[in-house]
């Protein structure tokens, strides 16, 4: 595979490139789609192709083609470059400031122990149609439904520095939700199986199950469930509710490429300016924010970045202080760093890189504290579960979310279920909010595979993290008027 | 690939033996993006691909199968074997209808031979011209200028054909002051250098009325949404909203709802002369236009062959466009006959917040404006809003003329102006 990968690079170098790179891909995705008692959908793709990045006399060109061959390959390195003399039309005036890498030669494959392509059909359709089963018992739910979703990406990559690299990673994703009708409302509560870079091993039958008897007696409790009040409380998020919010408050707003204007135009910029870093107080002293690209089975560990970067470890917010981005190879400069954070990754072979979110986590709380002690020190709040509603600005400052289940908090318990409760805050305010966070035995990870970034839009996957934490003081709204 | 082409390569796939109903649909794009950022390009690239899915039906069995890869005969047999065997594991589902079979006219609504010529160079050169007109007004000018044509083909084995090519034009631009910024679009099945300058301008002259925005401390009051805001509302509304199953299983806001929504109209028309569309569905069903909203009265709803089947009703497949009706009314107007009011240009990150009253949140960017006495007086800090759609169509007093929009789907409509719209918190 790399043969022709190196043609490209040496064509492009030939002809006079500054930097080029070629990836071939080879992907295949499985979903299966659950309604009720039957799969309402199965659908297979295999998906492959190349593409060439050139910087050429300062501009960047990229082309691609799903034709994997030599006369392709040399008509699109040939296009790569013509496209980049249209980009020169428009010059950034301080170039492009590549920072400099080691070639690597690197193989990474993610762990795997049940190739889920291999797995029947009709295994995964047992899985998914009984938990809907389970799920319908509860007369209330008019509509169980589920998911399995599955990716393998063989990916092979080459650049005009002589790097060599090759992962195949693959990945799997599953939920079940339903939805309940009645009492004059209809609600829904999910389940969200691990989102991983593993195989069909972390999904097991006895799980989907149990997961289901509670989602239904759940949405049946929404049902009924009082409307949120709103104020200011006490809250507590689970891990899950926390995962989002750390992706869109603290992901999204340390993408290096957005601080310096490169997002502007769809998905926003961010507060986080270059000014801010080592110095700017993100959260409150429990707060220690760790990316980290290597993390086990991590969505975004994927062993190289598609500028060919490593996987790397750092930390984002330490004691609550801001310290450095994520970052690619276009973008160390602008702070000042030598080397690139190895966040620069593309959705496809058609798809040029961007700087993604790292997998990302909040680190637990380091002294021993349960849920239940979390929770006894909330007079009177709300305790969030689950992803629900979510809605940020351009500059990542002012977010909303919601919960997929909220209950209230009456001296240190909870205290029935409550609807459409919203919490509304600006990041370092929340942050700042932050008074403690349960110790690592209770500490969770979540994958997200759907973050939209870039234009055209991306879609990338990562994985972050958090143990149940408390913030004091949050703003309570309402999505329903009562 | 051309019709005859597509039509050849169809045919060829259904002569293939098989046990089986065989539906193939082919979607090729071939589509440049130019985007750029402090007013130089800092991503210019060229995606071009096909793409082949091969939907087999074994009775009430069906599943999906896609390739990318379709100069391989051998490989494409094996996709369609492939797909039948997956498709003999699945379990029944009384929902899987069988292939419509039915041969449609191609109208190629928004094929334009103008935008046929546009190619790498010229969309490199527009987005240089409109970056030099940012740096002469000494202003960061961010955007997209994308250009590609698109083409549909499906063919069923039982007898069915369709084909359509389309173009799509998307430029967006964002101009960025020292405190506060600016922002325009060019939406169509076409687009020239004109069309490039004309928003670049409005996007530098909205910047400049937007530096350094005042607190409006956030609460109800009339709002004036220019066209980007209200399609990004009313997509997020219909695709949330407007689905006949759910409305009779009691799983919809317009479950047990019989209010009329306002005087809008809302309709979908492939031939619409503002933002046409391919006018057939993935699945091989005609696209015609459905209006959805008459003068605020609920018409139809998304309503899928199997539940049209089941319960008498007239098949309503998704759309491909969606165009909301104005009274016409300049926008000039609308603020002239505004005392106490907020106009927004543009819309972000809208999401749902209950779906049982279709309420949903979001925010303003890139150029919120005071309204005073009829006056636009100052820019203001962006907000927070929290509202429910059956609400906001109720509460529209006057409304503009349609102007094509949306970057995620091609839609038509007007400026809205709306009573009574609730801003909840301020931004930056």
């Amino acid at each position: 595979m790399f043969d022709l990968l190196k043609f490209a690079c040496n064509i492009a170098d030939k002809a006079g490139c500054q930097f080029a790179d070629a990836r071939y891909l080879e992907i295949r995705k499985q979903r299966v789609v659950s309604r009720d008692l039957a799969l309402s959908s199965c659908s297979d793709r295999d998906d492959r192709g190349f593409g060439v990045r050139v910087l050429y006399r300062g501009a960047w060109g990229f082309a691609s083609s799903p034709t994997y061959s030599a006369d392709e390959i040399e008509k699109v390195v040939a296009l790569a470059i013509r496209i980049a003399r249209a980009s020169a039309l428009a010059l950034r005036e301080d170039g492009v400031n590549w920072a400099p890498e080691p070639a690597l030669s690197l193989d990474f494959k993610s762990s795997c122990k049940y190739n889920p392509f291999t797995v029947t059909l009709e295994d995964k359709a047992d899985l998914l149609i009984s938990a809907n089963e389970i799920m319908l018992k509860n007369k209330t739910v008019k509509r169980a439904q589920g998911f399995l979703s599955f990716k393998q990406v063989k990916r092979w990559y080459a650049n005009t520095e002589g790097a060599e690299l090759y992962s195949d990673v693959t990945s799997s994703e599953s939920a079940i939700w339903a939805i309940a009708v009645g009492n004059e409302d209809f609600q829904e509560r999910n389940w969200k199986a691990p989102a991983t870079n593993q195989g069909f091993e972390c999904y097991q039958k006895e799980e989907f199950v149990k997961q289901a008897e509670r989602v239904a007696a759940e949405a049946e409790e929404k049902l009924s469930a009082r409307l949120s009040p709103e104020g200011e409380f006490d809250i507590i998020t689970d891990s899950e509710n926390l995962s989002l919010t750390i992706h869109e408050s603290v992901g999204h707003a340390t993408e290096l490429d957005r601080v310096m204007g490169y997002e502007v135009s769809m998905a926003g910029s961010s507060f986080v300016t270059r000014d801010k870093q080592r110095e700017f107080q993100y959260g409150s002293d429990q707060v220690t924010l760790m990316a980290d690209n290597t993390l086990e089975n991590g969505l975004a560990t994927q062993g190289f970045d598609d500028d060919g970067v490593p996987g790397q470890r750092w930390e984002i917010v330490r004691d609550g202080i801001f310290q450095t981005y994520s970052s690619g190879r276009e973008f160390a400069h602008y702070i000042g760093e030598e080397r690139s954070r190895g966040s620069c990754r593309a959705d496809h072979w058609s798809s040029i890189p961007i700087v993604r979110i790292p997998n990302l986590f909040l680190m637990p709380g380091k002294t021993p504290l349960s849920p239940e002690e979390l929770m006894a020190d909330v007079g009177h709040g709300i305790y969030f579960e689950g992803m629900d509603s979510f809605s940020i600005d351009q500059w990542r400052l002012n977010f909303q979310f919601g919960g997929n289940a909220v209950w209230e908090i009456k001296n240190g318990r909870k205290a029935g279920m409550l609807k459409a409760a919203l919490y509304q805050s600006r990041t370092p305010t929340f942050w700042n909010a932050c008074d403690a966070t349960c110790d690592e035995n209770y500490w969770q990870s979540h994958g997200i595979t759907n973050c939209g970034k870039g234009d055209p839009m991306q879609v990338a996957q990562m994985t972050h993290g958090a143990a149940p934490t408390r913030f004091r003081n949050i703003r309570i709204c309402r999505g329903r008027d009562s | 690939m051309n019709r005859q082409q597509a039509q050849d390569l169809i045919e060829s796939i259904l002569e293939i033996p098989r046990e089986g109903e065989l539906q193939v649909l082919l979607n090729g794009v071939h589509r440049l993006g130019t985007r750029f950022n402090d007013c130089a390009i800092s991503q210019n690239v060229l995606r071009q691909q096909t793409t082949l899915t091969l939907s087999a039906r074994l009775e009430q069995k069906k599943t999906s199968l896609s390739i990318n890869t379709l100069d391989d005969q051998a490989l494409i047999k094996r996709s369609i074997e492939q797909a039948f065997a997956f498709c003999r594991h699945m379990p029944d589902d009384e929902e899987v209808m069988p292939a419509p079979g039915e041969v449609l006219e191609s109208h190629e609504y928004a094929y334009s031979t103008e935008s046929e010529a546009i190619e790498i160079e010229t969309v490199g050169a527009w987005a240089a011209e409109a970056c030099r007109a940012g740096a002469a007004a000494d202003i960061d000018l961010a955007g997209l200028l994308a250009h590609g044509k698109t083409f549909s083909a499906y063919g069923d084995s039982a007898g069915g054909f369709a084909y359509e090519g389309s173009h799509r034009s998307d430029y967006h631009v964002t101009a960025t002051g020292n405190n506060g910024s600016g922002w325009a679009e060019h939406q169509g099945v076409t687009i020239g250098q004109d069309n490039v300058m004309t928003a670049t301008r409005s996007a530098i002259e909205k910047c400049a009325r937007a530096q350094h925005p005042e607190v409006f401390e956030p609460r109800p009051v009339t709002v004036i949404l220019e066209p980007q805001a209200v399609g990004d509302l009313m997509a997020m509304a219909f695709w949330y909203g407007f689905d006949q199953r759910a409305r009779d299983e009691g799983r919809s806001a317009f479950s047990d709802y019989d209010a009329t929504l306002g005087h809008q109209s809302f309709y979908s028309d492939p031939a619409d002369p503002v933002f046409p569309t391919v006018s057939f569905s993935s699945g091989g069903q005609a696209l015609v236009r459905t209006v959805w909203l008459e003068s605020g009265k609920l018409q139809q709803l998304l309503t899928s062959r199997y539940w049209a089947s089941k319960n008498n009703l007239a098949v309503k497949p998704a759309p491909n466009n969606l165009v909301l009706t104005g009274d016409g009314t300049p926008l000039e107007e609308l603020v002239r006959s505004t005392d106490d009011g907020i106009l927004v240009t543009r819309f972000w990150y809208i999401r749902p917040t209950d779906a049982r009253t279709l309420g949903f949140t979001g925010m303003t960017r890139d150029g919120t404006y005071r309204i005073e006495n009829g006056e636009v007086t100052h820019p203001v800090v962006d907000m927070r809003w929290n509202e429910s759609v059956l609400k906001v169509l109720d509460h529209v007093v006057a409304s503009g003329k349609p102007v094509a929009t949306g970057e995620f789907m091609a839609m038509a409509m007007p400026a809205l102006k709306i009573e009574d719209f609730h801003f909840t918190s301020l931004s930056n």
